[in-house]
């Protein structure tokens, strides 16, 4: 008896080595991938290589209206996807969206399982160590929104039981994780999980991008925006996946011919005028700017 | 590998297990409950409840802790029952695995011949006598490496409890690669805390199995 333990000791340490290994493995082969980043690295497909293909893997939110959702008829649709549809066209292939949650946008460019991402991301630095951002389309700050009886117009003011929502991957979650190490924040991993859970009254308030909040607080009765805008002006746009020049250099290309054409106010008008009237088309929409 | 980064990452990984661990016990705790006293009921083959209880292993063997985690977080606020995330997580887990936990100890039950019951009532013992003191010891050496298997499963599946915002193993890694893209370290941290947390319970898993079953057989 003693002996079958003393096997069953021995293979679970064999387990943990095993793993150990495979990861350390990993790990030192993207470190030579970094080191010689060249074309022959099977994780992005160039220009060429999609336009053979034809098809483009866009990656774009699925519950996320008025930017990335899928409407009654189960299409796409959304002012980010507005974009995608140009893109697909303007490149000639058919467009093969995907879904993603905030959290996985960064892998899904890194693994390869999408050529494009264009869910509302966020440009941040540290984002930009791992993927390539195109120029911008639109502008976005972080918003907090709470019940209409107890609004929170400053986060110095929240007490120490009180939990703030955001969404696992956010700006809102890095900027105060950052800025608020000591505010509790209840992580939710979607926006139709965060949403709901804010809608049942857990947690005092809601902190995401100012667009999200501000669409929330119209479409629902009984919430207002404290917080309009917290921290700095940040800018929404494409990303590739990192080293994917020839596709980087078309978007940036596409994104300046459609600014001077004024697509992105079309797009505004299509798509966010009913959620935020006109009075924020010049603030959110970006047109063809470096 | 980024091993400073590892370091960082340790003590958030720390309380993720122990939160983990905490609401895994206290689930396992409701399941093997929930699991004695059903058992006992489909046992006795008492008329009504006997029912409620099939209906009940049915529906929650049939959906996903994932559904259930929903239903009981998102669906029970509309009507007015609201619970804290942990409550819910411990409820959830409790629930699934009590049906789990009904069916393995019934199979153990069922596994001990009718004439240890027979022979018990012949002895005097009434039916209660009899089920404490000698079907049940039998049966629960019988089951335990399903109560173990099940053991492991739940807190298996304590991976779905995201969706409810408890800050669990898998949640942690997800969170740490969403805010700062250091996928290889989180996800090699998260398979080492997952076996640190499970190899130790297989392992006495088979120590007490073995236990139990020389209550049962002798070695």
């Amino acid at each position: 008896m003693k002996r079958k333990f003393l096997r069953r000791v021995v293979s679970g340490l064999l387990v943990l080595s095993v793993v150990a290994a495979a990861f350390t493995g990993c790990g030192s082969a993207s470190a030579s991938e970094n080191s010689s980043k060249d074309s022959d690295s099977a994780s992005y497909r160039t220009l060429d290589e999609i336009k053979e293909s034809g098809t483009i893997n866009i990656g774009v939110f699925s519950d996320k209206s008025p930017f990335g959702y899928v409407d009654e008829n189960g299409d796409y649709a959304g002012y980010d996807v507005y974009l995608a549809e140009q893109i697909g066209k303007d490149l000639g292939v058919k467009i093969n969206y995907v879904s993603t949650e905030a959290a996985n946008r960064i892998e899904y460019l890194q693994t390869g399982k999408v050529d494009i991402i264009l869910a509302n991301f966020t440009v941040t630095e540290e984002r930009a160590q791992e993927v390539d951002f195109a120029n911008p389309y639109m502008n976005v700050a972080l918003g907090v929104v709470s019940p209409e009886n107890a609004v929170v117009t400053s986060l110095d003011d929240l007490k120490d039981d009180d939990e703030v929502i955001v969404i696992s991957g956010t700006t809102a979650e890095t900027y105060l994780t950052k800025n608020y190490p000591n505010i509790k924040l209840q992580k939710y991993d979607a926006y139709a999980e965060a949403k709901t859970a804010f809608e049942n009254g857990n947690g005092v308030a809601w902190a995401n991008d100012n667009t999200e909040v501000i669409a929330f607080a119209n479409e629902n009765p009984g919430y207002k925006v404290g917080i309009a805008s917290l921290g700095e002006q940040d800018t929404i746009a494409p990303a590739v996946t990192k080293g994917n020049e020839t596709l980087l250099k078309w978007l940036n290309e596409e994104l300046e011919t459609l600014g001077s054409q004024q697509f992105f106010h079309k797009d505004y008008e299509e798509t966010l005028l009913d959620t935020y009237g006109a009075d924020y088309e010049e603030t959110l929409v970006v047109e063809g700017t470096k | 590998m980024d091993f400073n980064v590892i370091n960082e990452y340790i003590p958030l990984y720390k309380n993720a297990l122990l939160l983990t661990l905490k609401i895994g016990w206290q689930g396992i705790l409701v399941s093997l409950f929930i699991g004695l006293i059903g058992s006992a009921i489909l046992y006795f083959r008492i008329k009504i409840l006997k029912t409620f209880i099939g209906i009940y292993i049915e529906i929650f063997r049939n959906t996903p802790l994932l559904v259930q985690l929903f239903f009981i977080y998102f669906a029970l606020p509309k009507i007015g029952i609201v619970l804290s995330a942990e409550v819910c997580g411990t409820l959830g887990l409790g629930l699934l695995g009590g049906a789990y936990m009904i069916e393995t100890i019934r199979s153990g039950l069922e596994s001990i011949p009718v004439i240890q019951r027979e022979s018990a009532a012949s002895l005097g013992l009434n039916e209660m006598q009899s089920l404490w003191h000698v079907i049940l010891p039998q049966a629960i050496s019988v089951s335990v490496p399903g109560l173990l298997a099940n053991v492991i499963f739940l807190l298996k599946e304590t991976s779905v409890f995201s969706t409810i915002s408890l800050m669990d193993l898998m949640f942690t890694a997800k969170d740490l690669i969403g805010m700062y893209a250091k996928t290889i370290e989180a996800l090699f941290l998260l398979v080492v805390f997952y076996l640190i947390m499970l190899l130790p319970i297989s392992i006495l898993g088979t120590i007490l199995e073995r236990r139990m079953r020389y209550g049962q057989f002798g070695d």
